[in-house]
């Protein structure tokens, strides 16, 4: 029990949301469209930025887990109550936080591996690029699911939180470099592309598997500031989770 | 723990509004019950009895006072507390996308509940509830009435030591808020303590062994059902159809509360064939029946409405 934290019940409770998602999986589908309908537009654009575009769509689908967080956590919390059920018994704030978490991402992760093997076939990755990879997405989830965590208790009414998923959605993933390479941003905007978790997580990957060329500078702020986003939002997620299972 | 389940001492809550003004939900509740009690908190929309049951089952921090369960704060330590509580959430809905049997199963075993005794468990708690035919439809399918159901399933099969219901029946068919009774007199027995709020007056006398009655934030009557009806000045009430009209005639013999175009008038027994004579002699059809919680719960929250 590191630093206080209890993690009994997660794992049910990741299951839980798992079996509720699975139930839904014309919402698992669907989570590919947007992916799936950019990697097309730069098949038919500019077919030798497709390694890039999936490496983006992955980055990108990792993002999206955190908005299912988000309107899952908000759903069940405004329309069902149901973290009232959860808060008073043994499963600790952090474990429900996790749970939730987690449970999105085993969920939505089958269509991801469709696109890391569409990635496998036009770029065959090196040991080391496969570690980047995997390192990048996790930390792009950590990141995103906080956000979509915090801000699912922030309101009190769905209808508020609908355009919160589309201006996050839109900021972090559509805007940055993350579907296209870090070179095409405007030379002004690549520092602050560098930090932003996803543009970060999409440079660094394209970094590692040789698709885009990187300065030791470049990498080095990237790879510092995903670090920091990573583990310092999801430890703060922990925190806020902690404070909003009783209301004030 | 001790054999206390419950005790707040001068609770107050006032939700700050985002420009200074407050509104003040608790003004100062103290309470206590023992465990294996079955407890009611009536009181009309707003009176304070959700902003309690929160506060009682950590899910909200007073403004100042304390509340224990079984000895521990429910603000300084909800981590000795929530093992030991479970809440029915008014207006709770179970997940759509789970079956009934798939809710409890899973929230039993979030909460720690081995495979063997969650799977039991649900299927106790089930039957109880009159969801067996249903139990492996998705929620989403069910009627309101179900789903309602199914959340109670869900939180009774925990048999937490102390259980928050708020509003439990709501929704229920006769039949279905009779099952709810007996399985919370079922869980009583085993030693379980109940703390739940309602407006069918029936339920809370048919059910609670105790309880409180909330207006504005304060307790106006903490007793039996039986004690409340005798707080209004009688046991019997003569009922008299177009009594409206002639109040005057009945002020003498209690109190006289007029309904519509009827009068009901509020006595003892050895005073009823006296009403009976005035009502007959003005040929007013009257009928005689026992005062009921709801007639004392409308005189005691009645008399602090004028009172203010």
């Amino acid at each position: 029990m590191a630093f206080g934290l209890k993690w009994s019940g997660s794992g049910m409770f990741l299951a839980t949301e798992i079996r509720v998602q699975l139930h839904e999986w014309l919402a698992i589908v669907t989570g590919t469209l947007t992916p799936g309908a950019l990697l097309v537009f730069v098949a038919v654009l500019a077919r030798d930025l497709l390694p890039i575009t999936v490496i983006g769509a992955l980055v990108y689908s990792m993002f999206l887990i955190g908005q299912r967080v988000l309107n899952e956590a908000a759903y069940i919390r405004i329309d069902h109550k149901l973290n009232e059920l959860y808060h008073a018994s043994p499963l600790s704030p952090e474990a429900y936080f996790v749970g939730i978490a987690g449970g999105m991402l085993v969920a939505y992760l089958p269509p991801s591996l469709v696109l890391v093997a569409v990635l496998e076939i036009l770029h065959p990755l090196s040991p080391l690029g496969w570690l980047v990879l995997f390192a990048s997405l996790l930390a792009v989830w950590a990141v995103s699911s906080t956000i979509g965590y915090v801000v699912s208790t922030l309101f009190k009414d769905m209808k508020t939180i609908w355009p919160y998923s589309a201006l996050l959605t839109n900021v972090f993933g559509i805007l940055p470099p993350v579907f296209y390479p870090l070179r095409l941003a405007p030379v002004e905007w690549r520092s602050v592309a560098l930090l932003l978790p996803t543009s970060a997580a999409a440079s660094l990957v394209d970094g590692a598997v040789g698709l885009e060329t990187l300065t030791t500078n470049e990498t080095i702020v990237a790879a510092v500031a995903l670090l920091f986003e990573a583990v310092g939002l999801f430890a703060f997620g922990i925190v806020w989770a902690r404070k909003t299972a009783r209301e004030r | 723990m001790t054999e206390e389940a419950l005790r707040a001492h001068d609770v107050r809550k006032v939700y700050r509004g985002r420009r200074g003004a407050g509104v003040e939900a608790l003004r100062g509740v103290s309470l206590a019950f023992r465990k294996g009690e079955r407890i009611a908190l009536l009181g009309r929309n707003g009176a304070g009895k959700t902003t309690f049951l929160r506060i009682a089952s950590t899910l909200l921090v007073p403004t100042s006072g304390t509340v224990t369960a079984f000895g521990y704060d429910v603000v300084e330590t909800p981590e000795r507390v929530r093992p030991l509580i479970a809440v029915v959430p008014q207006e709770g809905k179970p997940f759509f996308h789970l079956t009934p049997r798939e809710q409890v199963y899973c929230y039993l075993r979030a909460r720690g509940f081995s495979r063997e005794v969650a799977q039991a468990r649900t299927e106790e708690s089930l039957a109880n509830m009159g969801l067996e035919d249903v139990a492996d439809r998705l929620s989403v399918t069910l009627s309101g009435g179900q789903k309602q159901r199914a959340m109670v399933a869900t939180v009774l099969a925990t048999e937490a030591p102390l259980m928050f219901l708020d509003e439990p029946t709501i929704g229920l068919d006769p039949f279905a808020r009779r099952a709810v009774w007996d399985v919370l007199r079922e869980l009583t027995r085993k030693g379980s303590t109940v703390l739940l709020t309602t407006h069918y007056l029936d339920e809370a006398e048919a059910l609670s062994e105790r309880l409180y009655i909330v207006e504005e934030g304060r307790i106006l009557f903490e007793g039996t059902a039986d004690r409340a009806k005798r707080q209004i000045g009688g046991t019997l009430r003569v009922s008299i159809e177009n009594g409206g009209n002639h109040r005057d005639l009945f002020t003498s013999f209690g109190q006289a509360v007029a309904e519509g175009t009827a009068l009901h008038v509020i006595t003892e027994p050895e005073r009823v064939h006296e009403v009976m004579d005035v009502a007959l002699r003005n040929r007013l059809s009257a009928t005689v029946g026992p005062v009921t919680l709801e007639e004392a719960f409308l005189t005691i929250v009645g008399r602090s409405i004028d009172a203010e």
